[in-house]
């Protein structure tokens, strides 16, 4: 067995353990995670077969041999979300590659091996490309399955998918592997946050351009002038059909396998897969030739600090806290520190805002709709928008919160501090952290789309529940299914526990976007008027929101104490 | 067996080692001692090819771990303070793969595997995952591994932690029957009573600096009044007030 071979024999040993050790969990929690995935998948399936039979309906008997405008407004937008991917999963392997190669202590144990650097960096490779890319197949899958449905595919379309999708998340994943390396080769002398500035900008700078390139102002009112805005929106998604983009390529490819032209389709699917070798083969060149430098540097990076890092603006940050009373105080400084200085944390946090900041700013561009039901659709959009960031944001940053304490819990569990504090702390820290933003983010949306005050305070009202629900649900199922042996966030967040806070928070705020929006809209549509009827609804509403934010905060928190409580440490 | 040469590590401003130069024979068991952050890890991860040194180059059994890493990390085996396994493989498994990492005939890594398990004691546990594994096992499994490609340079640090002291008994034992064997061992600890039984040769590191090498008798010589080694150590690396 060739170290290679070795590499990827433990990688398949390790999953295997770890797929059986699931038996080792409770079926009702395997039971809700199962379920609720494939709900969510199917919601996605109905929402994108809606969204093309909606387009097919633009197809004006174009006669036999020619293509209907619904197929080429179909094409496009396979394209757009293809595209998207494609970046999606650069950047994520930028992230992915950086954690994996430069940050893992496996590759520390790995180096004193006799495991050459090219070796170590492809079977490494493998495993950021199934790590990246399983996200993209469970959300790309119902794409591909609708649109097979819609246009009518036949059943080789779905093999040509699956063919065509082990070398499209191969490109990405060799492009974000050779960014990371040749950035950590050429610029070792930076300040050691530079990867993951760098990083945000790229992404920030890419939201700007999808920003300004898909104006939904420009489309709206363009729709509005010719009544269906087709013409705008094939001329602005025309940026995405570059013959460069390894991404039209494998949306050409699908589009011509589900037409049935299998050969033109081979072409591309054959230029696909000549590019990801060859990338791969750039990517592992230059790792046998960078790779380790950088490693190294890495490694010795954090003894090269001289000067204290106790001073500059986090010093000044702490002293916000100073009113709040001990061990709390203490607490919340220690995991503000800790967040900061763990650039791989931040950078992430602060990619979410960027997506927030675009958000809101596109906001201003829009033109005000002239309906009511039509503002109060968007504003109902703007509340699933942005408790659906929330969910997002407390999911990766607030659930692992109580397992980072990790092996040091002895510490926490020795000081004079019950676990109900210790609770209680993380979820105010939670609460408080993230209201800011998204309750200022609504407050901003309504007051842009001048929606009626009684959708005004149900909304506010309702992303202020939602900050406390989805806190509570995060530390109290983050307690439940502390991981006291893993030190990577994004790890801990991928368990079992991880899986199941997310999907039920996005069950959470289902519930909570649909309460709101049936009410405002039946009001905005004249059903239910403005006497007695509606009111009472909307009281009904409201006391629907509290109950249900109240028993996601106590319920998992309650949990979550009795599970701390009886643990052994 | 190993040879550096002028051997330099600056983090930035901060010079960690300073031209170490030392020369170490096949069969010797050289010990290195100093307080902490005077440079032992520093100088053991550039030994094993984990860090580049500055400047200087570290020589095992010919070859320049840096030039010809492959080469010089066949020849060497590392036993680090806190040893890292894959917690989902059992410890049977950890031993195939790293025979693997090492290119050994199959057949002949699975004998030997089973030989080294039943010497570290290891083996009736060996099909267990080395999640459940304590400290002191997973120390045992790292030796077991360490000795599988029969390297002829072993480079230790602080390997007693979560060693009982019978198996810190056997361990020290084993390691000195080896080097009578031409193993040559480079051990960084800082239990002065294993080194006063085991060294052939002792170094003492200081602020980058090696101060002195020498067998336990001309060490004990350095010292201003008779002592034992702690004393002596003590006495060399006094921080000036």
């Amino acid at each position: 067995m060739s170290p290679f071979h070795a590499m990827l024999w433990a990688k398949w040993r390790v999953a295997v353990h770890t797929a059986a050790s699931v038996r080792n969990e409770s079926w009702l929690k395997i039971a809700v995670v199962s379920v609720s995935a494939l709900l969510l998948w199917f919601g996605a399936f109905v929402a994108f077969r809606e969204g093309f039979e909606w387009l097919r309906r633009f197809d004006v008997s174009p006669g036999k041999g020619f293509v209907g405008i619904g197929d080429i407004v179909m094409l496009r937008m396979v394209s757009v979300f293809s595209l998207a991917l494609f970046l999606m999963l650069i950047f994520s392997n930028i992230f992915i590659v950086f954690s994996t190669l430069y940050r893992s202590r496996e590759v520390a144990f790995l180096l004193h091996t006799p495991t050459g650097y090219r070796e170590l960096f492809v079977a490494r490779f493998v495993e950021c490309v199934i790590f990246s890319s399983w996200a993209s197949a469970y959300l790309g899958s119902p794409l591909v399955l609708a649109y097979g449905i819609t246009a009518k595919a036949p059943w080789m379309f779905y093999v040509a998918a699956g063919a065509f999708y082990l070398p499209f998340v191969v490109v990405p994943a060799a492009l974000g592997g050779l960014v990371t390396i040749l950035w950590l080769r050429i610029y070792p002398a930076l300040p050691a946050r530079t990867l993951p500035i760098g990083a945000a900008l790229l992404a920030g700078g890419f939201f700007y351009y999808v920003r300004s390139v898909l104006n939904a102002a420009r489309l709206a009112e363009d729709a509005v002038a010719s009544g269906t805005g087709i013409d705008t929106l094939l001329a602005l998604s025309s940026q995405t059909q570059s013959s460069w983009l390894p991404s039209q390529w494998a949306a050409h490819g699908l589009v011509l396998a589900s037409m049935g032209r299998l050969r033109e389709s081979g072409f591309y699917w054959l230029l696909l897969v000549a590019n990801a070798l060859f990338f791969t083969w750039i990517a592992a060149e230059t790792a046998r030739r960078f790779f380790y430098s950088g490693w190294s540097w890495i490694l010795g990076r954090n003894r090269m600090r001289l000067r204290p890092i106790n001073r500059g603006l986090l010093n000044r940050v702490e002293g916000l806290f100073r009113r709040l009373p001990q061990p709390a105080r203490a607490l919340v400084v220690k995991d503000v520190k800790l967040f900061w200085r763990d650039a791989t944390q931040w950078t992430q946090f602060t990619v979410f805002f960027g997506i927030m900041a675009v958000y809101a700013a596109t906001l201003r561009n829009r033109a005000v709709p002239e309906y009511e039901h039509y503002r109060t659709w968007i504003a109902a959009m703007n509340i699933g928008a942005s408790t659906l960031i929330l969910a997002t944001l407390t999911s990766r940053f607030i659930f692992p919160l109580v397992s980072l304490e990790g092996r040091r819990f002895w510490i926490v569990g020795l000081a004079p501090l019950t676990f109900r504090q210790l609770l209680a702390q993380k979820f105010w820290l939670s609460v408080c952290t993230t209201s800011a933003f998204t309750v200022g983010l609504v407050v901003l949306s309504c007051w842009r789309l001048g929606v009626e005050p009684s959708a005004f305070v149900l909304a506010v009202y309702t992303i202020i529940a939602a900050n406390f629900g989805l806190a509570g649900m995060a530390v109290g199922l983050g307690s439940l299914y502390a991981n006291f042996q893993e030190d990577n966030p994004a790890r801990i967040v991928s368990g079992l526990g991880g899986t199941l806070n997310f999907l039920l928070s996005i069950a959470y705020i289902t519930f909570l976007v649909v309460g709101e929006t049936l009410i405002i809209q039946r009001r905005a549509l004249g059903i239910l008027g403005d006497g007695a009827r509606f009111w009472w609804g909307y009281a009904g509403v409201l006391l629907f929101v509290t109950v249900l934010s109240a028993a996601s905060v106590f319920l998992p928190l309650k949990l979550g104490h009795q599970h701390l409580s009886r643990m052994e440490f | 067996m190993i040879r550096l040469e002028g051997l330099t590590k600056r983090f930035g401003e901060k010079l960690a080692v300073d031209g170490l130069s030392l020369q170490i024979e096949s069969g010797e068991f050289f010990c290195f001692l100093g307080p902490n952050g005077a440079g032992k890890t520093t100088t053991i991860k550039m030994v094993t090819g984990l860090l580049q040194p500055t400047s200087g180059s570290a020589n095992i059994g010919g070859f320049d771990i840096q030039r010809d890493p492959l080469n010089a990390k066949l020849l060497l085996g590392y036993i680090p303070d806190s040893p890292f396994l894959y917690e989902k493989l059992t410890g049977r498994e950890f031993m195939r793969f790293v025979a693997g990492l090492y290119r050994m005939d199959e057949a002949y890594a699975a004998k030997k595997s089973e030989e080294l398990l039943e010497l570290f004691e290891v083996r009736d546990v060996a099909d267990q995952l080395t999640e459940d594994y304590s400290h002191g096992m997973r120390q045992k499994l790292s030796f077991a591994s360490c000795f599988l490609h029969e390297p002829r340079v072993v480079v230790v640090d602080e390997p007693w932690v979560g060693l009982d002291p019978k198996n810190i008994r056997f361990v020290r034992n084993f390691l000195k029957e080896k080097t009578q064997e031409g193993l040559t061992v480079f051990m960084s600890t800082h239990t002065l009573a294993i080194i006063e039984d085991v060294a052939d040769r002792i170094g003492i590191i200081h602020r980058g600096k090696l101060l002195h090498t020498g067998s336990l008798p001309e060490i004990l010589a350095l010292a201003s009044n008779p002592g034992n080694l702690e004393d002596v150590f003590l006495e060399l690396t006094r921080e000036e007030t």
